[in-house]
């Protein structure tokens, strides 16, 4: 749990070959600010105060992985803005589709897991 | 009206769609919330692991039976025993989970979690969760699984058997009952007289087990353009003695890389885990070989091998029989590939893996690197299904619809597929130039830059007896695959050999052995026509200038 009311705590789970790009580690605890901007700049330091913001959602998350956890090869993680075609999103257990994808609001505690579908079928 | 600008009127662009249907509500039992989305239907987790299985079933249990008599479970008795081919991929990884749990007895979705005992009987011997590996009741024998690993074509690539081995290991240990045979083939073997003999490959006549292509032997006309020939040499000794092709990795890697583009290399490796997996399969008696394939792999075998000249073998793609040569020619039990995961996508398959805590050791996929047909299809169909789910799907179902036009006329030499009927005639129709057949002193136009300084080829070659042409016996896609060139992409040629091996079946079999100048005392030949023998050929039609 977050000690501070402006940071949210989350846990990444990276599954099906994705977490060879993030250390080849599956489990992660990420703290990112509860608002962000809306430009998804995520090079801001604490405290510097961003001209637009809103609250944190998972599309601000992605930039924040890309941005700090990601270890290699950018494109295979994320095209667009979003993840690459072929990694699927859980929310909570949940399917991000059913959660609004990348607009979903995050909240102190969340779990979200990342999978590769790429690994061959 | 005026068309708006999305990029300065907000208003104009389309609501966004959400991507299910009505509610969060599971469609199933109509209660719980969903938790994931298929093609626009919403699944909660309860109702997720049945509809999954019951999909795997479906597909697989009408054709368990030598002759289908409906899907009843209690009546299926396969006439030969099982063999799963895992790739160590998503699809044959999720495959392998739904085999065990569903016909051997490891523990289902539903009882993980619980902490029964493996060792105590829950419910009676005869229900299909007490049955052990070897009287499972529906195929006959120990089930196996078997494993082609693929590092032996690429230096440098990763060895995953024994970590693939400790997936199919571990299933014997969460249940006493799916217990597997391991098998680990190696792409080589294809090569290998040893894993010929233990599959009981047909005797080789030593020239037969030296066989080789010529690559470069390409008859080219400017009118009636024979594709380029494949002639089989019989050298003797040539190959596994004299080169340096003393081991069966060095024949593969000879045969890969004197094939002509990346698509090649992927396509003919496809081929070769395949038929591996078949000879295999054959040597246990097996009447079913399963296959991971999902839906989405199996929509971007369908758009690639189309788009690689396989519309023949379209129906195929999906499930096929094959029969292996007999050894005197006597009619040997016909195998079913079966792909259970065709209805299943890729996506389901990824939540299946994650809510089981599946162990997916992953796969090699583009071994001729990442711009061939396959991958690109690969990468148009991961986007499509994203954006459309359902019209993945739709390419399934729309392929299954499709029958050929032409009759089947054998079967190709190299992957053992149907080939179609009367293709050398129609390819002799063909009319293809290149800028090499154009000789610059007769055109008066030279030649682009970079073919400037090419030699032409030797207009004399002599021309081999037709029996020794390996052209007519394969299909089109195979003969595609080792002659097409592209102008790009296409890969170095690492090998300074004219001459590249062939698996080891392509020399054992029958067709080639007895051609038609052998069967039926006439010679039939293709010959290249030049400009005074065509026009005399076609003279009484051609109109007069004036």
């Amino acid at each position: 749990m977050s000690t501070e009311t402006n940071t949210i705590s989350l846990k990444i789970e990276f599954g099906g070959g994705l977490e060879l790009l993030f250390s080849n580690q599956r489990s992660h605890r990420v703290t990112i600010p509860s608002t962000v901007p809306v430009d998804n700049n995520t090079s801001l330091t604490k405290g510097a105060a961003a001209s637009a913001t809103r609250p944190a959602d998972v599309t601000y998350l992605l930039h924040h992985l890309r941005d700090h956890l990601l270890k290699e090869r950018q494109e295979l993680f994320m095209e667009n803005g979003t993840v690459r075609p072929g990694i699927l999103v859980l929310i909570n257990d949940t399917d991000w589709e059913l959660e609004g994808e990348g607009e979903y609001l995050l909240k102190d505690g969340d779990e979200i897991v990342l999978i590769s579908t790429l690994h061959g079928g | 009206m005026s068309c708006e600008n999305p990029s300065v009127d907000k208003d104009a662009l389309m609501a966004r769609r959400p991507k299910f249907d009505k509610t969060k509500q599971c469609v199933k039992c109509k209660e719980r919330t969903g938790n994931i989305v298929i093609r626009h239907a919403v699944y909660c987790k309860s109702c997720f692991f049945p509809l999954i299985s019951t999909r795997f079933r479906k597909s697989l249990e009408p054709s368990v039976n030598p002759t289908p008599d409906g899907p009843r479970r209690k009546a299926l008795k396969a006439s030969g025993s099982l063999l799963v081919g895992l790739s160590g991929g998503l699809g044959s990884t999720v495959m392998l989970d739904l085999v065990t749990k569903t016909y051997f007895g490891a523990p289902s979705v539903t009882h993980i979690g619980e902490e029964a005992s493996p060792l105590k009987l829950k419910g009676g011997k005869e229900h299909p969760r007490n049955m052990t590996g070897k009287d499972s009741e529906i195929w006959r024998g120990v089930p196996a699984v078997c494993y082609v690993e693929v590092c032996g074509a690429f230096p440098g690539a990763e060895d995953r058997t024994e970590r693939v081995r400790q997936v199919v290991e571990s299933y014997a240990t969460t249940s006493l009952s799916s217990k597997f045979d391991f098998i680990p083939l190696r792409l080589e073997d294809a090569f290998d007289l040893e894993w010929w003999k233990r599959v009981g490959g047909g005797s080789l006549a030593s020239s037969a087990q030296s066989l080789g292509m010529d690559m470069t032997n390409e008859s080219k006309s400017l009118y009636s353009f024979v594709l380029p020939k494949l002639l089989i040499q019989k050298f003797t000794g040539l190959l596994f003695s004299s080169l340096p092709l003393s081991t069966p990795t060095l024949a593969l890697q000879t045969y890969l890389s004197s094939l002509p583009t990346q698509t090649a290399i992927h396509s003919a490796t496809q081929t070769l885990v395949r038929l591996l997996l078949l000879y295999t399969a054959a040597s246990r008696r097996a009447s079913h070989v399963l296959l991971g394939t999902s839906l989405t792999s199996l929509s971007v075998n369908l758009i690639s091998g189309i788009a690689q000249g396989a519309g023949f073998s379209v129906a195929e793609e999906a499930m096929e029989e094959w029969r292996r040569d007999g050894k005197s020619g006597e009619l040997t039990p016909s195998i079913r590939i079966v792909r259970p995961l065709r209805d299943v996508g890729i996506k389901e398959c990824a939540i299946w893996a994650w809510w089981c805590g599946l162990r997916v050791v992953g796969r090699v996929r583009y071994l001729g690197g990442t711009q061939g047909i396959d991958s690109l299809t690969r990468d148009f169909i991961t986007g499509l299904e994203r954006d459309y789910p359902a019209t993945v799907s739709t390419i399934a179902r729309t392929c299954a619809k499709l029958t050929p036009k032409e009759g089947c006329d054998g079967v190709c030499l190299l992957c053992e597929r149907p080939a179609q009927h009367g293709i050398q005639e129609w390819k002799s129709r063909t009319s293809t130039r290149s800028y090499n057949d154009a000789p610059s002193s007769s055109s008066g136009h030279g030649r682009p830059p970079h073919i400037a300084n090419a030699t032409d080829h030797p207009q004399h070659q002599p021309e081999p007896s037709p029996s020794s042409h390996l052209a007519p016996h394969l299909c089109y896609a195979c003969h595609t695959t080792l002659t097409s060139r592209s102008s790009r992409g296409n890969v170095k040629h690492t090998s300074n050999s004219k001459v590249a091996p062939l698996p080891l079946w392509v020399g054992a079999s029958r067709s080639l052995a007895s051609t038609p100048e052998d069967s039926l005392g006439e010679v039939w030949a293709t010959h290249r026509m030049g400009d005074g023998e065509m026009k005399a050929a076609i003279g009484d039609l051609l109109l007069n200038d004036s």
